[in-house]
């Protein structure tokens, strides 16, 4: 990853105190910016405070406060000064910015008349959650998820938030779309709703998705899917977080189409009541051959374990 | 007085003359200038405008369209805008829009306010919603058009003065110089 988009998203006249992040940009996993209180990062599991002279500490006390006029600042330069360009990625609270790393913010918000949300006012909090893309880390995987004839299996990932899910999909993805030991390489459309998967940036996707892969960029995933699906002919569909029932029926029409699918749902066995009420809609759904669990333990990822359709570990 | 002596004198009321005639022109082409930098910024500001309302398209971009359409004033500017802007370690865009368009109206014959109104206009974004925003230029807008007009108006008028007084100046001096 190169540092020097970390330390690029700060406007010039506060880059000498962020001049430390680029030396870290393996490791750095977020920044946070809470206006009266110390800027503090998580560098490897372990949060530290930034001084001003960008120097890191344990402790917060005698650090100085970040103010508003700095998050405002930032803001201003990470939408390059058309905050109007980006009103809609505010309204849902995050942005992504050029290397896919994502910002999301918090705020004051504004509501509609009926009760959506129209906009966030002073901005005075922001958290910059550094974008990791790890380069083949689904290879030992994919025999599991291949039929042996060079067929993908419809695979859903499930883990609690945090623990790589995403990061597992993007290099699935990857795989899938650039070709592998398991199968030749197929045309692989993402429904990116959130710009997690891609980290697109003025359309471009920063990370790598593969050769054969098209991106729809901050689409709701049921309008993108069918998008994809009518104007991309794609032989596998991809999307991130699967959350209520119209999402599962866009993926029934997708799998319908011929598509396979590869997605993401945050959940995991939860004691005594078995699982979520929307995992076991996807579950009982039978559209998944392969389910792919994915837990944390200390501070690394790891597969916990893959299923097949049945329920059976494989 | 020798023939040549009224030559002499002769040639030099006409070059007197001439140059006061050409001052004169030179005068009236500045102005000529100015009203063409006040078109170009006039097309600028509803350009910019039409971009943020229907493109939703950021400042950087909205200068690469600039570099490509604008006219031949400020096209080097406004592509000097968005290359360094784009640049590894860019300053900041406020900044470099202000150097950059101080550079091209160095020289430009307008007004200390006019040529204020373009170099400030980054000042004007930072509104969240792009009709809102396109509305806030156009303030900007309202001031090109009003500036332009007039001056437009003003200019036959502005010519036919500025050639009188430049001939007018010119013979009073050859008449004391004589």
């Amino acid at each position: 990853m190169d540092g020097e988009d970390i330390v690029h998203m700060f406007p010039e006249r506060m880059r000498d105190r962020w001049m430390w992040a680029a030396a870290y940009a393996d490791t750095l996993q977020e920044i946070r910016l809470r206006v009266g209180k110390p800027a503090a990062a998580l560098v490897d599991g372990r949060e530290y405070f930034v001084g001003a002279d960008g120097r890191l500490a344990d402790m917060p006390s005698a650090l100085p406060a970040v103010t508003a006029q700095e998050t405002e600042e930032i803001l201003a330069h990470l939408c390059q000064y058309s905050v109007y360009a980006f009103a809609d990625e505010i309204r849902q609270g995050f942005l992504t910015i050029r290397g896919g790393h994502r910002v999301g913010m918090a705020g004051q918000v504004v509501l509609e008349d009926d009760g959506r949300v129209r906009n966030i006012k002073y901005v005075r909090y922001l958290n910059v959650r550094i974008a990791h893309e790890i380069i083949g880390v689904s290879d030992a995987f994919l025999p599991r998820l291949y039929d042996g004839a060079g067929g993908l299996y419809n695979t859903l990932l499930i883990s609690p938030p945090g623990c790589g899910k995403t990061t597992m999909l993007r290099d699935l993805i990857r795989n899938v779309s650039d070709g592998n030991v398991c199968g030749k390489g197929m045309n692989v459309a993402v429904v990116d709703e959130r710009s997690e998967i891609a980290g697109s940036y003025l359309g471009v996707a920063q990370n790598n998705v593969g050769i054969r892969t098209d991106v729809l960029d901050s689409c709701p995933k049921r309008e993108g899917m069918m998008m994809l699906i009518r104007s991309m002919s794609p032989q596998v569909l991809a999307v991130d977080e699967l959350g209520g029932e119209e999402d599962l029926r866009a993926l029934r029409a997708a799998s319908g189409c011929g598509c396979r699918l590869l997605a993401t749902v945050h959940g995991g066995p939860q004691e005594g009541s078995g699982y979520k009420n929307n995992m076991r809609d996807i579950i009982s759904s039978g559209l998944f051959e392969r389910y792919m669990l994915l837990r944390r333990v200390d501070r690394h990822c790891e597969v916990e374990g893959i299923y097949d359709g049945n329920g059976c570990r494989l | 007085m020798t023939g040549t002596a009224v030559a002499c004198k002769a040639a030099g009321a006409a070059c007197i003359l001439a140059g006061s005639i050409g001052l004169g022109i030179l005068r009236a082409a500045q102005e000529r200038r100015r009203i063409a930098y006040l078109r170009e910024i006039l097309l600028i500001v509803r350009r910019m405008q039409d971009e943020i309302v229907y493109g939703k398209h950021t400042l950087p971009e909205i200068c690469l369209i600039l570099a490509d359409c604008a006219g031949p004033l400020y096209r080097g500017c406004f592509r000097a805008i968005y290359d360094l802007a784009g640049q590894e370690g860019g300053v900041s865009l406020p900044c470099l829009w202000e150097e950059q368009i101080m550079l091209v109206q160095e020289d430009a014959p307008l007004s200390g306010e006019e040529k204020e109104f373009l170099l400030h206009l980054p000042n004007c974004l930072g509104l969240r919603e792009e009709k809102q925003q396109a509305k806030s230029i156009g303030r900007c807008e309202e001031y090109a058009f009003t500036s332009c007009r007039r001056a437009e108006e003003a200019y036959g008028n502005k010519k036919k003065v500025i050639f009188s007084v430049s001939v007018l100046a010119g013979l009073l001096l050859t008449v004391l110089l004589l």
